[in-house]
């Protein structure tokens, strides 16, 4: 039998090839025009005098700053939300699908919340007269101290874990609910603590499911700059803020500016298939 | 359990100190404010380029809506049709978009492209509806084909296949009305998204076509009250938007 | 109202999967069930029939007529499948209408012939009911009434069954083949279920790595099984490694058997047959001279209710025995009779010499 020559079998699609196509079309021609075509020409805008930009870039100490004060942030709000988001989502895996339901709308929220909503409401609480910090004056803690904190680096990642926490906990949710807890009863049956049984049990299983989560919110950390713009303005060294004033100033450099989007973009897209690569199966 | 309510308590703070600043009359230097009052709702209600922002953002939000379904759910049936493991991928990559690709970098772009002569849209309210589109459409394709999958409407549209329907009738009676919820609920989250879109929209709107954040940014260097009302107000639109969503979606689930 | 498989082959793309050289015919009313281990092409077999594929080489006929390459919507095949797959958005009656809708058939016509069919399932009441309400044996009915109720070529049944509980499946199973026999329609049955194949079937066809191995009414492949894997997958099965060492005497395991060598030469290597019920149990070694008695040790012994199933070490072998006596067993005897020889694995699956045509 020469079952290799046989020629190969088809298995019939729902729709035909030319539906999928016309169907396909107008999405094809949205990305076209208005994603793939801006990309393009902020590539070769870098890449006008030779790539000479890139080496303007990389020599000039703001950029470097901004690289700094990005790489903090982009890895303090994630480890900070993956901390909170695995704790809450692990609490609420363990609740009633009514209460779960109900916990988890107001979980993800902040999610459609605009940045600028949670950088005036940070503010009002940690701003230089805000709630938290006038209470910690009380205390005798220096206003101008606490006040300061939120425009650093590290407090806009406090402000930033506002909306990247809901992130952590809709990645984790179902992974933790998924998860049989009889092997943690089973674990403490054998002798673990509830600690214990939790770290090398859950934890292990969990950990593909914790670096997505991680990578994740680190992405949209690094490239983000609503909030930041709206707490800080620009004073803040962090690569979109560093960008953003190249865009914005009048008569500025757009090579230089264009070959700092793609590096911010190298950036974000390295994180996000890093995501990828760890990202739990049939979980969005 | 203390991890949570640390958290709901992160969560609510910001915003109750909003919605009280939004009715206090002064609030300088003190833990609260004092006085209640409803003047800075009225004072924004009457606000000329505020009025102009909200009506721009509406009429951005009602067209991203309707394109987004033009767009989108013939493109995730295609997806979702197509048996190849190629389209699978294509959909992930276009779920990932919005994360992987800075809207400050693609705002960039769009300021490269569309200020040339060539294309000079830069300002127009439909450029920034493109913006939007390109922006919210992954979120509703994610929506659309999580429901279909939910639903099992490969197997379904075959049964209707072996039954007699070509590929119209299977598109009319089967594929659109089951999506419906779906459908609705996910336009409310482009909504919500749209309604609250800033970093994009803060590059290429034009004078006239600002959006409503891009002129809230502006009332957070004037009075307290003012940016309080002013960001409840969009505050309240986000959750609404997103109780309608979940609403619909709890629906859709029931039957 | 026949169908047939004319030399069908069909092979996934970039795998070793599929279906070859099938070549089958199922007449108008008659009930052919197909059953083989997953993975062996019996599902392939109802995808090209109903549409969703298309064979690399051979013809597929529905009533003479080739339909090898029509789209699934023009071939009119009723089709249940396992999930039901029930429209949720639309009412019992509307459901089972929907067939007679696409075929522009007036909406009061299509009312009264939906709520008919879903009379001879006995569902009249359900009709304006959503269907997430009814149970699931429930929903295959309603299934079963919106594949009948156009008329189809022929019936479809992917493992309709397999969903539901134990219970159910008996009823449904009996309702199955009374609205078949009613409807006088060629079906074509795939299941996983030997059970279900054997009491549903007017023929069976068991498949085996894409191919048919043998089809034929459920008593004769039973008791003529025509190689070891069929005689594995149909029933219980004692199957002992044998060589013929003279005419009437085969050496097992056991130690040596009288049988009907009929067909093999001495020396050669075979299979010995024998079902568990047709071995029969003994309290002690008879003093009369018995062919086949063997004294034995039992090493499993397990009560099933109405039956009692024990294994039993003779020689170097094992005999099964399902018996319905309750007194301590010492020996078997293997009526001659009961036992039947197979060609050894190896030539099996390369001679197919099964029957296609109904019989």
């Amino acid at each position: 039998m020469a079952h290799t020559n046989a020629p190969t079998g088809r298995s019939i699609p729902l729709a035909g090839r030319g539906i999928r196509l016309a169907f396909v079309l107008p999405a094809l021609i949205l990305l076209g025009l208005f994603f793939v075509l801006p990309l393009i020409s902020v590539a070769r805008e870098a890449a006008a005098e030779n790539g000479a930009a890139f080496g303007r870039v990389l020599r000039d100490p703001v950029f470097w700053q901004g690289v700094k004060g990005s790489l903090v942030l982009g890895t303090l709000a994630p480890a900070f939300s993956v901390v909170v988001g695995f704790l809450v989502a692990l609490h609420l895996s363990r609740l009633s699908e009514g209460v779960k339901a109900l916990a988890l709308f107001a979980i993800s929220l902040p999610l459609t919340f605009s940045g600028l909503v949670i950088a005036y409401g940070f503010i009002l609480v940690f701003g230089r007269s805000g709630f938290v910090t006038l209470l910690l004056a009380k205390l005798g803690a220096d206003p101008a101290v606490v006040g300061g904190f939120i425009f650093s680096p590290v407090g806009l990642g406090l402000a930033y874990s506002y909306y990247l926490i809901p992130r952590v906990v809709l990645v984790m949710l179902p992974v933790l609910s998924n998860f049989d807890r009889s092997q943690i009863a089973a674990a403490r049956s054998l002798g673990a603590g509830n600690i214990t049984a939790h770290l090398d049990v859950l934890v292990p299983q969990v950990m593909p499911a914790l670096i997505t989560a991680f990578c994740l919110t680190s992405a949209v950390a690094i490239g983000a700059y609503g909030t930041a713009l709206a707490l800080v303005g620009t004073q803040v060294n962090i690569l979109p803020l560093v960008l953003y004033s190249k865009i914005s100033d009048a008569g500025s450099d757009f090579p230089a500016a264009a070959a700092i989007s793609l590096l911010l973009m190298g950036l974000c897209c390295l994180v996000v298939g890093v995501a990828e690569l760890f990202r739990p199966r049939r979980v969005v | 359990m203390l991890a949570t309510v640390l958290y709901l308590l992160f969560l609510i703070a910001p915003i109750a100190l909003l919605a009280l600043g939004s009715v206090g009359q002064s609030w300088t230097n003190t833990l609260l404010p004092s006085g209640l009052t409803g003047e800075w709702y009225a004072q924004l209600a009457a606000d000329p380029s505020f009025q102009r922002a909200f009506l721009t953002s509406l009429k951005v939000v009602a067209a991203t809506c309707v394109l987004n379904t033009l767009i989108a759910v013939p493109l995730a049936y295609a997806i979702h049709a197509s048996a190849r493991r190629g389209a699978k991928a294509a959909a992930r990559i276009l779920t990932l978009l919005p994360i992987a690709t800075p809207e400050l970098v693609l705002g960039f772009g769009f300021i490269l492209v569309f200020s040339s002569d060539t294309l000079p849209w830069l300002g127009s309210i439909w450029l920034l509806i493109a913006a939007h589109l390109v922006v919210t459409l992954p979120y509703l394709i994610n929506i659309l084909l999580a429901d279909m999958a939910h639903l099992k409407l490969d197997e379904l549209e075959r049964v209707a296949a072996t039954l007699g329907a070509p590929f119209s009738s299977r598109f009319i009676d089967i594929v659109l009305p089951l999506l419906r919820h779906s459908l609705l609920s996910g336009l409310i989250t482009v909504s919500a998204i749209s309604i609250g879109e800033f970093q994009i929209s803060n590059l290429i709107a034009g004078f006239l076509t600002r959006t409503y954040p891009i002129t809230l940014l502006q009332a957070f260097y004037g009075a307290t009250g003012f940016a309080c009302a002013a960001t409840i107000v969009l505050l309240v639109l986000a959750i609404l938007a997103s109780a309608a969503g979940a609403l619909t979606a709890r629906a859709a689930r029931a039957g | 109202m026949s169908v047939r498989f004319e030399n069908v082959s069909f092979r996934y793309p970039g795998g070793t999967g599929g279906v070859f050289d099938i070549d089958l015919e199922i007449a108008t009313g008659e009930l052919l069930a197909v059953i083989g281990p997953s993975g062996s092409g019996k599902s392939t077999l109802l995808k090209l029939l109903s549409g969703f594929a298309v064979p690399d080489t051979g013809r597929i006929l529905v009533d003479g007529r080739d339909v090898t390459r029509l789209p699934p919507h023009e071939r009119a095949l009723g089709v249940v499948f396992q999930s039901y797959a029930l429209f949720p958005h639309m009412s019992l009656w509307r459901n089972v209408a929907y067939p007679l809708k696409v075929r522009k058939i007036a909406k009061k016509e299509r009312r009264a012939r939906a709520l008919d069919a879903l009379a001879r399932v006995g569902l009249a009441d359900f009709a304006e009911r959503a269907p997430p309400s009814l149970s699931g044996g429930q929903q295959q009915r309603v299934a079963l009434a919106r594949a009948l109720v156009f008329s189809p070529r022929a019936l479809l049944l992917d493992e309709p069954l397999s969903a539901l509980d134990a219970s159910l499946r008996n009823d449904l199973r009996d309702e199955i083949v009374r609205v078949q026999r009613g409807a006088g329609i060629a079906t074509l049955h795939v299941t996983h279920d030997q059970e279900e194949a054997l009491s549903m079937g007017d023929r069976v066809a068991v498949m085996h790595a894409g191919r048919l191995v043998q089809v034929a009414k459920p008593r004769e492949l039973y008791d003529r099984p025509l190689n070891r894997t069929v005689a594995a997958f149909v029933g219980h099965a004692n199957l002992w490694p044998g060589v013929v060492e003279a005419a009437g005497r085969v050496g097992t395991p056991l130690g040596l058997l009288a049988c009907d060598t009929t067909g093999f030469a001495n020396g050669a290597q075979v299979t010995v047959l024998a079902r568990p019920e047709a071995v029969q149990p003994l309290a002690e070694l008879p003093n009369a001279s018995r062919p086949n008695v063997f004294y034995g040790l039992v090493n499993a012994d397990r009560f099933l209710g109405a039956q009692r199933r024990c294994d039993l070490e003779v020689g170097s072998g094992i005999v099964r025995i399902e018996t319905t006596i309750r007194t301590a067993i010492h020996a078997v005897s293997i009526p001659p009779e009961a036992i039947r020889l197979l060609p050894p694995d190896s030539t099996a699956s390369q001679n197919p010499a099964h029957t296609g045509k109904p019989s």
